[in-house]
Protein backbone atom coordinates (compact mmCIF):
# COMPACT_ATOMS: atom_id res chain seq x y z
CA UNK A 1 0.00 0.00 0.00
CA UNK A 2 2.56 2.39 1.28
CA UNK A 3 4.89 1.28 -1.92
CA UNK A 4 2.05 2.24 -4.22
CA UNK A 5 1.52 5.68 -2.55
CA UNK A 6 4.88 6.62 -2.98
CA UNK A 7 5.38 5.31 -6.48
CA UNK A 8 2.21 7.36 -7.60
CA UNK A 9 3.36 10.71 -5.83
CA UNK A 10 7.07 9.73 -7.62
CA UNK A 11 5.49 9.65 -10.64
CA UNK A 12 3.24 12.69 -10.51
CA UNK A 13 6.79 14.68 -9.25
CA UNK A 14 8.97 13.64 -12.13
CA UNK A 15 6.13 14.67 -14.44
CA UNK A 16 6.03 18.42 -12.19
CA UNK A 17 9.52 18.89 -13.23
CA UNK A 18 9.63 17.37 -16.59
CA UNK A 19 6.53 19.07 -17.62
CA UNK A 20 8.00 22.72 -18.05
CA UNK A 21 10.87 21.86 -20.33
CA UNK A 22 8.48 20.21 -22.07
CA UNK A 23 6.11 22.25 -23.12
CA UNK A 24 8.72 24.50 -23.70
CA UNK A 25 9.93 22.29 -26.45
CA UNK A 26 6.40 21.70 -27.53
CA UNK A 27 6.03 25.65 -28.06
CA UNK A 28 9.29 26.36 -29.38
CA UNK A 29 10.14 23.61 -31.91
CA UNK A 30 7.12 21.36 -32.78
CA UNK A 31 4.32 24.13 -33.07
CA UNK A 32 7.01 26.05 -35.23
CA UNK A 33 7.59 22.82 -37.33
CA UNK A 34 3.58 22.62 -37.72
CA UNK A 35 3.32 26.12 -38.82
CA UNK A 36 6.56 25.60 -40.78
CA UNK A 37 4.62 22.95 -42.85
CA UNK A 38 1.45 24.83 -43.17
CA UNK A 39 3.60 27.76 -44.70
CA UNK A 40 4.97 25.98 -47.19
CA UNK A 41 1.68 25.51 -48.67
CA UNK A 42 1.41 28.96 -48.66
CA UNK A 43 2.09 31.93 -51.23
CA UNK A 44 3.86 34.48 -48.73
CA UNK A 45 6.13 37.16 -50.90
CA UNK A 46 6.84 39.91 -49.03
CA UNK A 47 7.70 41.68 -52.00
CA UNK A 48 4.45 41.26 -53.47
CA UNK A 49 2.44 41.14 -50.53
CA UNK A 50 -1.01 41.27 -52.71
CA UNK A 51 -0.36 37.61 -54.31
CA UNK A 52 -0.37 35.76 -50.58
CA UNK A 53 -2.77 32.91 -50.39
CA UNK A 54 -2.67 29.37 -50.34
CA UNK A 55 -0.91 27.54 -53.02
CA UNK A 56 -1.24 24.12 -52.13
CA UNK A 57 1.55 21.84 -53.49
CA UNK A 58 2.58 24.68 -55.78
CA UNK A 59 6.01 25.05 -54.00
CA UNK A 60 6.87 21.46 -53.91
CA UNK A 61 6.12 20.92 -57.59
CA UNK A 62 8.31 24.08 -58.39
CA UNK A 63 11.28 22.35 -57.00
CA UNK A 64 11.13 19.92 -59.38
CA UNK A 65 11.99 22.01 -62.05
CA UNK A 66 13.81 24.38 -60.09
CA UNK A 67 17.75 23.80 -61.64
CA UNK A 68 19.13 26.11 -58.55
CA UNK A 69 17.56 23.96 -56.26
CA UNK A 70 19.04 20.37 -57.61
CA UNK A 71 22.12 22.31 -57.56
CA UNK A 72 21.71 23.17 -53.65
CA UNK A 73 21.12 19.62 -53.05
CA UNK A 74 24.21 17.85 -55.14
CA UNK A 75 25.98 20.75 -53.23
CA UNK A 76 25.07 19.74 -49.87
CA UNK A 77 25.80 16.11 -50.40
CA UNK A 78 29.23 17.15 -51.76
CA UNK A 79 29.65 19.31 -48.76
CA UNK A 80 28.69 16.84 -46.11
CA UNK A 81 30.11 13.89 -47.33
CA UNK A 82 33.42 15.48 -47.67
CA UNK A 83 33.17 17.28 -44.72
CA UNK A 84 33.15 14.30 -42.31
CA UNK A 85 35.10 12.18 -44.08
CA UNK A 86 38.08 14.57 -43.86
CA UNK A 87 37.36 15.12 -40.35
CA UNK A 88 36.93 11.70 -39.56
CA UNK A 89 40.26 10.63 -41.91
CA UNK A 90 42.69 13.35 -40.61
CA UNK A 91 40.46 12.98 -36.65
CA UNK A 92 41.33 9.60 -36.14
CA UNK A 93 45.59 10.23 -38.00
CA UNK A 94 46.17 13.01 -35.63
CA UNK A 95 44.93 10.87 -32.70
CA UNK A 96 46.95 7.90 -33.53
CA UNK A 97 50.10 10.22 -34.40
CA UNK A 98 49.19 12.25 -30.97
CA UNK A 99 49.57 9.10 -28.44
CA UNK A 100 53.08 8.31 -30.13
CA UNK A 101 54.76 11.44 -28.77
CA UNK A 102 55.32 10.86 -24.58
CA UNK A 103 54.61 14.58 -23.89
CA UNK A 104 52.68 17.58 -25.40
CA UNK A 105 49.34 15.70 -25.33
CA UNK A 106 47.81 18.53 -23.51
CA UNK A 107 49.35 21.00 -25.63
CA UNK A 108 47.50 19.33 -28.60
CA UNK A 109 44.23 19.39 -26.43
CA UNK A 110 44.32 22.89 -25.85
CA UNK A 111 45.20 23.73 -29.50
CA UNK A 112 42.52 21.68 -30.65
CA UNK A 113 39.77 23.73 -28.61
CA UNK A 114 41.13 26.59 -30.10
CA UNK A 115 39.13 26.36 -33.46
CA UNK A 116 35.76 24.51 -31.64
CA UNK A 117 35.00 27.41 -29.22
CA UNK A 118 35.14 30.65 -31.76
CA UNK A 119 31.99 31.30 -33.58
CA UNK A 120 31.38 29.58 -36.62
CA UNK A 121 30.58 33.54 -38.70
CA UNK A 122 33.61 34.58 -37.08
CA UNK A 123 35.81 32.22 -38.54
CA UNK A 124 33.92 32.13 -42.05
CA UNK A 125 35.30 36.19 -41.32
CA UNK A 126 38.70 35.00 -40.44
CA UNK A 127 39.43 33.12 -43.82
CA UNK A 128 37.77 35.39 -46.17
CA UNK A 129 40.17 38.13 -44.96
CA UNK A 130 43.43 36.86 -43.42
CA UNK A 131 43.53 33.59 -44.51
CA UNK A 132 42.31 32.83 -48.06
CA UNK A 133 42.26 36.61 -49.61
CA UNK A 134 44.35 36.93 -52.90
CA UNK A 135 48.17 37.88 -52.69
CA UNK A 136 48.40 38.73 -48.95
CA UNK A 137 45.82 36.02 -47.16
CA UNK A 138 48.10 33.03 -45.19
CA UNK A 139 47.59 30.74 -47.97
CA UNK A 140 48.35 33.04 -51.13
CA UNK A 141 51.54 33.82 -48.81
CA UNK A 142 52.53 30.52 -48.40
CA UNK A 143 52.04 29.56 -52.16
CA UNK A 144 54.04 32.56 -53.91
CA UNK A 145 56.96 31.63 -50.77
CA UNK A 146 56.62 28.32 -52.32
CA UNK A 147 57.31 29.75 -56.07
CA UNK A 148 53.50 29.09 -57.37
CA UNK A 149 50.56 31.20 -58.03
CA UNK A 150 48.26 32.79 -55.63
CA UNK A 151 44.62 31.67 -56.47
CA UNK A 152 41.50 33.68 -56.15
CA UNK A 153 40.02 30.90 -53.75
CA UNK A 154 36.77 32.52 -52.96
CA UNK A 155 36.26 34.04 -56.28
CA UNK A 156 36.74 30.94 -58.39
CA UNK A 157 33.12 28.83 -57.78
CA UNK A 158 35.33 25.53 -57.94
CA UNK A 159 38.14 26.50 -55.49
CA UNK A 160 35.53 28.23 -53.79
CA UNK A 161 33.76 25.31 -53.05
CA UNK A 162 36.97 23.34 -52.00
CA UNK A 163 37.58 26.56 -49.90
CA UNK A 164 34.29 26.25 -47.60
CA UNK A 165 34.93 22.37 -47.65
CA UNK A 166 38.28 23.56 -46.14
CA UNK A 167 37.08 25.95 -43.83
CA UNK A 168 34.47 23.47 -41.85
CA UNK A 169 36.84 20.66 -41.88
CA UNK A 170 39.68 23.16 -40.40
CA UNK A 171 36.93 24.45 -37.39
CA UNK A 172 35.33 21.16 -36.58
CA UNK A 173 38.12 18.20 -36.64
CA UNK A 174 39.31 18.91 -33.96
CA UNK A 175 35.90 17.56 -32.57
CA UNK A 176 36.83 13.98 -34.43
CA UNK A 177 40.44 14.39 -33.05
CA UNK A 178 39.42 15.01 -29.56
CA UNK A 179 36.80 12.09 -29.35
CA UNK A 180 39.13 10.10 -31.05
CA UNK A 181 41.92 10.78 -28.89
CA UNK A 182 39.62 10.17 -25.55
CA UNK A 183 38.86 6.31 -27.02
CA UNK A 184 42.19 5.69 -27.96
CA UNK A 185 43.40 6.49 -24.25
CA UNK A 186 41.35 4.91 -22.68
CA UNK A 187 42.32 1.39 -24.47
CA UNK A 188 44.21 -1.28 -22.52
CA UNK A 189 47.55 -1.06 -23.88
CA UNK A 190 48.37 -4.35 -23.66
CA UNK A 191 46.51 -4.83 -26.44
CA UNK A 192 48.95 -3.49 -28.84
CA UNK A 193 52.00 -4.92 -27.18
CA UNK A 194 50.42 -8.45 -28.13
CA UNK A 195 49.82 -7.53 -31.55
CA UNK A 196 53.08 -6.93 -31.84
CA UNK A 197 54.36 -9.41 -30.08
CA UNK A 198 52.36 -11.48 -33.26
CA UNK A 199 54.45 -9.62 -35.96
CA UNK A 200 51.62 -7.89 -37.03
CA UNK A 201 52.74 -4.60 -38.82
CA UNK A 202 51.36 -1.26 -38.39
CA UNK A 203 48.41 -1.39 -40.63
CA UNK A 204 47.03 -4.74 -39.52
CA UNK A 205 47.57 -3.53 -36.13
CA UNK A 206 45.45 -0.36 -36.95
CA UNK A 207 42.88 -2.46 -38.81
CA UNK A 208 42.34 -5.27 -37.11
CA UNK A 209 42.71 -4.06 -33.45
CA UNK A 210 42.67 -0.93 -33.22
CA UNK A 211 39.95 0.38 -36.04
CA UNK A 212 37.19 -2.43 -33.92
CA UNK A 213 37.84 -1.06 -30.67
CA UNK A 214 37.45 2.85 -31.49
CA UNK A 215 34.59 2.12 -33.58
CA UNK A 216 31.91 3.32 -31.49
CA UNK A 217 33.74 6.74 -31.10
CA UNK A 218 33.83 6.91 -35.17
CA UNK A 219 30.07 6.37 -35.01
CA UNK A 220 29.26 8.62 -32.65
CA UNK A 221 31.66 11.52 -35.09
CA UNK A 222 29.97 10.38 -38.22
CA UNK A 223 26.83 10.98 -36.97
CA UNK A 224 27.50 14.37 -34.78
CA UNK A 225 29.34 16.18 -37.73
CA UNK A 226 26.85 15.10 -40.56
CA UNK A 227 23.98 16.43 -38.55
CA UNK A 228 26.42 19.85 -38.04
CA UNK A 229 27.20 19.69 -41.67
CA UNK A 230 23.50 19.64 -42.36
CA UNK A 231 23.07 22.38 -40.56
CA UNK A 232 26.15 24.55 -41.53
CA UNK A 233 25.61 27.93 -42.19
CA UNK A 234 27.33 30.76 -40.78
CA UNK A 235 30.66 30.50 -41.44
CA UNK A 236 29.42 29.50 -45.68
CA UNK A 237 27.51 32.93 -45.53
CA UNK A 238 30.48 34.94 -43.63
CA UNK A 239 32.83 33.59 -46.03
CA UNK A 240 30.81 33.29 -49.95
CA UNK A 241 27.33 34.07 -48.83
CA UNK A 242 26.44 30.97 -51.21
CA UNK A 243 28.69 32.51 -53.63
CA UNK A 244 30.67 33.45 -56.09
CA UNK A 245 26.65 33.19 -58.07
CA UNK A 246 25.71 29.67 -56.33
CA UNK A 247 28.88 27.84 -56.52
CA UNK A 248 28.81 27.48 -52.65
CA UNK A 249 24.87 27.53 -51.81
CA UNK A 250 24.08 24.38 -50.01
CA UNK A 251 20.55 23.35 -49.41
CA UNK A 252 20.82 26.14 -46.46
CA UNK A 253 21.89 28.87 -47.96
CA UNK A 254 19.69 28.61 -50.27
CA UNK A 255 16.65 28.24 -48.56
CA UNK A 256 17.60 31.37 -46.16
CA UNK A 257 18.30 33.64 -49.68
CA UNK A 258 14.77 32.21 -50.80
CA UNK A 259 13.43 33.25 -47.72
CA UNK A 260 15.45 36.62 -46.47
CA UNK A 261 17.13 37.94 -49.80
CA UNK A 262 14.24 37.27 -52.35
CA UNK A 263 11.90 37.26 -49.83
CA UNK A 264 9.79 34.11 -50.61
CA UNK A 265 9.00 32.69 -47.71
CA UNK A 266 6.50 30.04 -48.96
CA UNK A 267 8.99 28.41 -51.03
CA UNK A 268 11.53 29.10 -48.69
CA UNK A 269 9.55 26.83 -46.27
CA UNK A 270 9.22 23.95 -48.83
CA UNK A 271 12.63 24.09 -49.38
CA UNK A 272 13.24 24.20 -45.30
CA UNK A 273 11.05 21.20 -45.48
CA UNK A 274 13.00 19.06 -47.74
CA UNK A 275 16.13 19.44 -45.18
CA UNK A 276 14.28 18.92 -42.58
CA UNK A 277 13.16 15.05 -44.34
CA UNK A 278 16.80 14.83 -45.17
CA UNK A 279 18.03 15.35 -41.65
CA UNK A 280 15.25 12.81 -39.79
CA UNK A 281 16.08 10.48 -42.99
CA UNK A 282 19.88 10.85 -42.41
CA UNK A 283 19.29 10.50 -38.43
CA UNK A 284 17.01 7.46 -38.97
CA UNK A 285 19.44 5.30 -41.23
CA UNK A 286 22.47 6.59 -39.04
CA UNK A 287 20.69 5.43 -35.48
CA UNK A 288 19.72 2.03 -36.85
CA UNK A 289 23.27 1.52 -38.14
CA UNK A 290 24.47 1.87 -34.56
CA UNK A 291 21.91 -0.39 -33.51
CA UNK A 292 22.31 -2.71 -36.13
CA UNK A 293 25.69 -3.38 -34.91
CA UNK B 1 58.99 3.90 -28.51
CA UNK B 2 61.71 5.68 -26.20
CA UNK B 3 64.23 3.03 -27.79
CA UNK B 4 64.11 5.10 -31.08
CA UNK B 5 63.96 8.50 -29.72
CA UNK B 6 64.77 9.94 -33.60
CA UNK B 7 61.97 8.60 -34.54
CA UNK B 8 59.95 9.88 -31.66
CA UNK B 9 61.50 13.29 -32.58
CA UNK B 10 60.07 13.02 -36.36
CA UNK B 11 56.63 12.10 -34.92
CA UNK B 12 56.62 14.69 -32.48
CA UNK B 13 57.59 17.17 -35.41
CA UNK B 14 54.92 16.21 -37.53
CA UNK B 15 52.28 16.24 -34.95
CA UNK B 16 53.38 20.26 -34.14
CA UNK B 17 52.97 21.33 -37.63
CA UNK B 18 49.81 19.81 -37.82
CA UNK B 19 48.79 21.07 -34.88
CA UNK B 20 49.95 24.35 -36.19
CA UNK B 21 47.16 24.23 -38.74
CA UNK B 22 44.87 25.25 -36.07
CA UNK B 23 46.86 27.43 -34.31
CA UNK B 24 48.70 29.76 -36.52
CA UNK B 25 45.24 31.34 -38.37
CA UNK B 26 44.36 32.63 -34.73
CA UNK B 27 47.87 33.35 -33.67
CA UNK B 28 48.02 35.66 -37.29
CA UNK B 29 44.57 37.42 -36.29
CA UNK B 30 46.03 38.30 -32.87
CA UNK B 31 49.33 39.72 -34.71
CA UNK B 32 46.98 41.17 -37.58
CA UNK B 33 44.77 43.47 -34.81
CA UNK B 34 48.10 44.85 -33.62
CA UNK B 35 49.44 45.67 -37.26
CA UNK B 36 47.94 49.73 -39.05
CA UNK B 37 46.18 48.99 -41.83
CA UNK B 38 49.33 49.54 -43.83
CA UNK B 39 51.05 46.83 -42.47
CA UNK B 40 48.24 44.51 -42.92
CA UNK B 41 48.23 44.74 -46.66
CA UNK B 42 52.31 44.84 -47.02
CA UNK B 43 54.12 41.86 -48.87
CA UNK B 44 55.67 40.04 -47.73
CA UNK B 45 54.16 40.22 -44.80
CA UNK B 46 55.47 41.66 -41.50
CA UNK B 47 55.92 39.52 -38.77
CA UNK B 48 58.05 42.14 -36.71
CA UNK B 49 56.47 45.56 -37.01
CA UNK B 50 55.47 48.51 -34.79
CA UNK B 51 52.51 47.04 -32.62
CA UNK B 52 49.70 49.24 -31.64
CA UNK B 53 46.49 49.33 -29.57
CA UNK B 54 44.54 51.66 -31.84
CA UNK B 55 42.76 49.03 -33.55
CA UNK B 56 41.73 48.17 -30.07
CA UNK B 57 40.90 51.62 -29.00
CA UNK B 58 39.02 51.82 -32.40
CA UNK B 59 36.40 49.12 -32.21
CA UNK B 60 36.05 49.59 -28.57
CA UNK B 61 35.36 53.18 -28.27
CA UNK B 62 35.72 54.74 -31.93
CA UNK B 63 32.26 55.83 -33.82
CA UNK B 64 31.62 52.41 -34.83
CA UNK B 65 32.57 51.15 -31.17
CA UNK B 66 30.98 47.05 -30.54
CA UNK B 67 30.16 47.73 -26.68
CA UNK B 68 26.58 48.45 -27.41
CA UNK B 69 26.86 44.63 -29.47
CA UNK B 70 28.79 42.74 -26.81
CA UNK B 71 26.18 44.22 -23.95
CA UNK B 72 23.46 43.06 -26.25
CA UNK B 73 25.28 39.53 -26.68
CA UNK B 74 25.62 39.42 -22.70
CA UNK B 75 21.97 40.39 -22.40
CA UNK B 76 20.63 37.53 -24.22
CA UNK B 77 23.44 34.79 -23.62
CA UNK B 78 22.65 35.16 -19.87
CA UNK B 79 18.81 35.21 -20.13
CA UNK B 80 18.87 32.67 -22.49
CA UNK B 81 21.52 30.60 -20.11
CA UNK B 82 19.46 31.20 -16.89
CA UNK B 83 16.19 30.26 -18.79
CA UNK B 84 17.60 27.10 -19.69
CA UNK B 85 19.03 26.03 -16.87
CA UNK B 86 15.91 26.77 -14.94
CA UNK B 87 13.84 24.19 -17.22
CA UNK B 88 16.91 22.13 -17.40
CA UNK B 89 17.98 20.80 -14.65
CA UNK B 90 15.03 19.72 -12.80
CA UNK B 91 13.54 17.93 -16.17
CA UNK B 92 16.79 16.32 -16.67
CA UNK B 93 16.69 15.02 -12.80
CA UNK B 94 13.23 13.85 -14.04
CA UNK B 95 14.79 12.00 -16.93
CA UNK B 96 17.62 10.92 -14.98
CA UNK B 97 16.60 9.34 -11.61
CA UNK B 98 12.87 9.23 -11.74
CA UNK B 99 9.92 7.01 -12.46
CA UNK B 100 8.76 9.46 -15.11
CA UNK B 101 5.80 7.96 -17.53
CA UNK B 102 6.74 7.67 -20.90
CA UNK B 103 10.85 8.16 -20.32
CA UNK B 104 11.73 6.72 -22.84
CA UNK B 105 9.62 8.78 -25.78
CA UNK B 106 10.47 11.98 -23.92
CA UNK B 107 14.07 11.08 -24.15
CA UNK B 108 14.16 10.71 -27.31
CA UNK B 109 11.85 13.51 -28.22
CA UNK B 110 14.26 15.92 -26.57
CA UNK B 111 16.98 14.13 -28.27
CA UNK B 112 14.89 14.67 -31.87
CA UNK B 113 14.48 18.69 -31.32
CA UNK B 114 18.08 18.81 -30.55
CA UNK B 115 18.98 17.54 -34.33
CA UNK B 116 16.47 20.24 -36.08
CA UNK B 117 18.36 22.18 -38.46
CA UNK B 118 18.02 26.13 -37.49
CA UNK B 119 17.32 26.58 -41.04
CA UNK B 120 14.56 24.82 -40.90
CA UNK B 121 12.64 26.96 -37.76
CA UNK B 122 13.89 30.43 -38.82
CA UNK B 123 10.98 31.11 -41.06
CA UNK B 124 8.54 30.43 -38.51
CA UNK B 125 9.72 32.32 -35.99
CA UNK B 126 10.30 35.23 -38.32
CA UNK B 127 6.86 35.26 -39.24
CA UNK B 128 5.69 34.29 -35.34
CA UNK B 129 7.51 36.67 -33.88
CA UNK B 130 7.06 39.63 -36.77
CA UNK B 131 3.00 38.89 -35.64
CA UNK B 132 3.68 38.91 -31.61
CA UNK B 133 5.70 42.42 -31.91
CA UNK B 134 8.90 39.99 -30.97
CA UNK B 135 11.21 40.76 -33.55
CA UNK B 136 14.43 42.95 -32.40
CA UNK B 137 13.37 42.43 -28.82
CA UNK B 138 15.88 40.63 -26.38
CA UNK B 139 12.21 38.30 -24.93
CA UNK B 140 11.78 36.92 -28.77
CA UNK B 141 15.90 36.39 -29.21
CA UNK B 142 16.35 34.45 -25.46
CA UNK B 143 13.13 32.68 -26.20
CA UNK B 144 14.13 31.15 -29.44
CA UNK B 145 18.08 30.41 -27.97
CA UNK B 146 15.83 28.02 -25.60
CA UNK B 147 14.85 25.74 -28.71
CA UNK B 148 18.84 24.50 -28.88
CA UNK B 149 20.06 25.04 -25.84
CA UNK B 150 17.45 23.43 -23.73
CA UNK B 151 17.68 19.82 -25.67
CA UNK B 152 21.16 20.30 -25.10
CA UNK B 153 21.60 21.01 -21.64
CA UNK B 154 18.55 18.35 -20.41
CA UNK B 155 21.16 15.81 -22.03
CA UNK B 156 24.18 16.74 -20.65
CA UNK B 157 22.72 17.26 -16.77
CA UNK B 158 20.98 13.70 -17.23
CA UNK B 159 24.77 12.41 -17.95
CA UNK B 160 26.00 14.10 -15.00
CA UNK B 161 22.35 13.22 -12.38
CA UNK B 162 23.34 9.78 -13.90
CA UNK B 163 26.97 10.02 -11.93
CA UNK B 164 25.76 11.01 -8.84
CA UNK B 165 25.65 7.83 -5.88
CA UNK B 166 21.96 6.16 -5.75
CA UNK B 167 22.40 5.75 -1.88
CA UNK B 168 23.29 9.47 -1.67
CA UNK B 169 19.33 10.38 -2.27
CA UNK B 170 17.87 7.22 -0.72
CA UNK B 171 19.91 8.10 2.44
CA UNK B 172 18.12 11.97 2.29
CA UNK B 173 14.89 10.36 1.32
CA UNK B 174 14.66 8.02 4.64
CA UNK B 175 15.39 10.74 6.42
CA UNK B 176 11.99 12.07 5.35
CA UNK B 177 13.08 15.06 3.51
CA UNK B 178 10.92 15.35 1.35
CA UNK B 179 11.76 15.27 -2.70
CA UNK B 180 12.45 18.45 -3.30
CA UNK B 181 14.44 19.10 -0.21
CA UNK B 182 16.17 16.03 -1.37
CA UNK B 183 17.32 17.64 -4.83
CA UNK B 184 17.79 20.81 -3.39
CA UNK B 185 19.69 19.72 -0.08
CA UNK B 186 21.51 16.60 -1.51
CA UNK B 187 21.60 16.07 -5.02
CA UNK B 188 22.28 19.77 -6.62
CA UNK B 189 25.26 20.27 -4.28
CA UNK B 190 26.17 16.91 -5.72
CA UNK B 191 25.67 18.04 -9.25
CA UNK B 192 27.03 21.35 -8.90
CA UNK B 193 30.18 20.73 -10.94
CA UNK B 194 28.07 19.17 -14.08
CA UNK B 195 26.02 22.13 -13.82
CA UNK B 196 28.15 24.85 -13.73
CA UNK B 197 30.20 22.79 -17.19
CA UNK B 198 26.79 22.81 -18.87
CA UNK B 199 26.29 26.75 -17.70
CA UNK B 200 29.47 27.15 -19.91
CA UNK B 201 28.74 25.28 -22.69
CA UNK B 202 24.90 26.46 -22.96
CA UNK B 203 26.32 30.40 -22.62
CA UNK B 204 29.10 29.48 -24.90
CA UNK B 205 26.55 28.19 -28.32
CA UNK B 206 24.62 31.27 -27.10
CA UNK B 207 27.30 34.00 -27.62
CA UNK B 208 28.43 32.13 -30.54
CA UNK B 209 24.52 32.40 -32.49
CA UNK B 210 24.86 33.64 -35.75
CA UNK B 211 21.46 32.42 -37.69
CA UNK B 212 18.56 33.48 -35.36
CA UNK B 213 20.33 37.09 -34.22
CA UNK B 214 20.88 38.18 -37.82
CA UNK B 215 17.31 37.28 -38.56
CA UNK B 216 15.36 37.90 -35.72
CA UNK B 217 17.67 40.29 -33.89
CA UNK B 218 17.48 44.36 -35.49
CA UNK B 219 18.76 47.33 -34.44
CA UNK B 220 17.91 47.46 -30.98
CA UNK B 221 19.51 43.99 -30.56
CA UNK B 222 22.13 43.59 -32.20
CA UNK B 223 24.73 40.66 -30.46
CA UNK B 224 28.78 40.77 -32.06
CA UNK B 225 28.53 37.89 -33.90
CA UNK B 226 26.12 40.09 -36.16
CA UNK B 227 28.54 43.59 -35.93
CA UNK B 228 31.33 41.07 -36.95
CA UNK B 229 29.73 40.26 -40.13
CA UNK B 230 28.33 43.81 -40.58
CA UNK B 231 31.27 45.37 -40.35
CA UNK B 232 33.19 43.56 -42.97
CA UNK B 233 29.85 44.19 -45.56
CA UNK B 234 30.95 47.55 -44.50
CA UNK B 235 34.62 48.03 -44.43
CA UNK B 236 35.67 45.93 -47.01
CA UNK B 237 39.62 46.44 -46.51
CA UNK B 238 39.73 47.46 -42.59
CA UNK B 239 40.82 43.81 -42.01
CA UNK B 240 43.46 45.11 -38.54
CA UNK B 241 39.83 46.30 -37.23
CA UNK B 242 38.01 43.16 -37.76
CA UNK B 243 40.93 41.27 -36.28
CA UNK B 244 40.73 43.64 -33.48
CA UNK B 245 36.87 43.33 -33.35
CA UNK B 246 37.34 39.33 -33.60
CA UNK B 247 39.75 38.77 -30.76
CA UNK B 248 37.54 41.02 -28.15
CA UNK B 249 34.30 39.16 -28.87
CA UNK B 250 35.80 35.43 -29.12
CA UNK B 251 38.20 36.49 -26.23
CA UNK B 252 34.94 35.15 -23.72
CA UNK B 253 34.21 31.70 -25.32
CA UNK B 254 38.33 31.35 -25.44
CA UNK B 255 38.46 31.68 -21.84
CA UNK B 256 35.44 29.75 -21.05
CA UNK B 257 36.62 27.31 -23.53
CA UNK B 258 40.06 26.64 -21.70
CA UNK B 259 38.12 26.45 -18.54
CA UNK B 260 35.87 23.62 -19.56
CA UNK B 261 38.70 21.98 -21.28
CA UNK B 262 38.83 18.52 -19.20
CA UNK B 263 34.85 18.23 -19.97
CA UNK B 264 34.90 19.46 -23.52
CA UNK B 265 34.45 16.04 -24.71
CA UNK B 266 31.63 14.56 -23.20
CA UNK B 267 30.10 18.49 -24.24
CA UNK B 268 30.68 17.85 -27.19
CA UNK B 269 29.15 13.81 -28.00
CA UNK B 270 26.25 14.66 -25.40
CA UNK B 271 23.01 12.54 -26.98
CA UNK B 272 24.77 10.67 -29.50
CA UNK B 273 27.08 8.58 -27.01
CA UNK B 274 23.59 7.17 -25.81
CA UNK B 275 21.81 7.16 -28.60
CA UNK B 276 18.23 8.28 -27.58
CA UNK B 277 15.85 6.29 -25.91
CA UNK B 278 16.74 5.40 -22.55
CA UNK B 279 14.51 2.61 -20.45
Amino acid sequence: MTVAVTASHERRFALALFLPALVVLVLTTTAPLVYLAWTSLMRIDLSMPFLSGFAGVANYVKMGSDPRFWNSLVLTVIYTASTVVLQVVIGVSLALLVLRIPKGQGVARVAAILPIVLAPVVVGLFWRTLVLAPDVGLVDVGLRALGLDSRNWLGDPQLALVSVIAIHTWQWTPFAFLVILASLSSLPPDVFEAARIDRANAWQRFVHITLPLIRPAVIVVIIMRMMVALSAFAAIFAATGGGPGTATEILNLYAYRTSFSELNLGYGASLAMVLLAITVAVSFLLFRLRRAR
Amino acid sequence: MSRRPLRTAAWAILTALLLAVWVVPVAWGLLTSLKTERDVLAYPPRVIFEPTLANYRDVLFGSASILPNLASSLIVTIAATAATMLFAIPAAYALARLDLPGKRSSGFYVLATQMLPPVGLIIPYYLILQKLGGLDTYAGLSTIYLTFSLPFAIWLMVSYFEDIPREMEEAALLDRAGRLRALWHVILPQARGGIAVTTIFVFLNAWNEFLFAVVLGGNRVRPVTVAMYNFISVEQTLWAKLAAGAMVAMAPVILLGLLAQRHIVKGLTVGAVKGGGRT
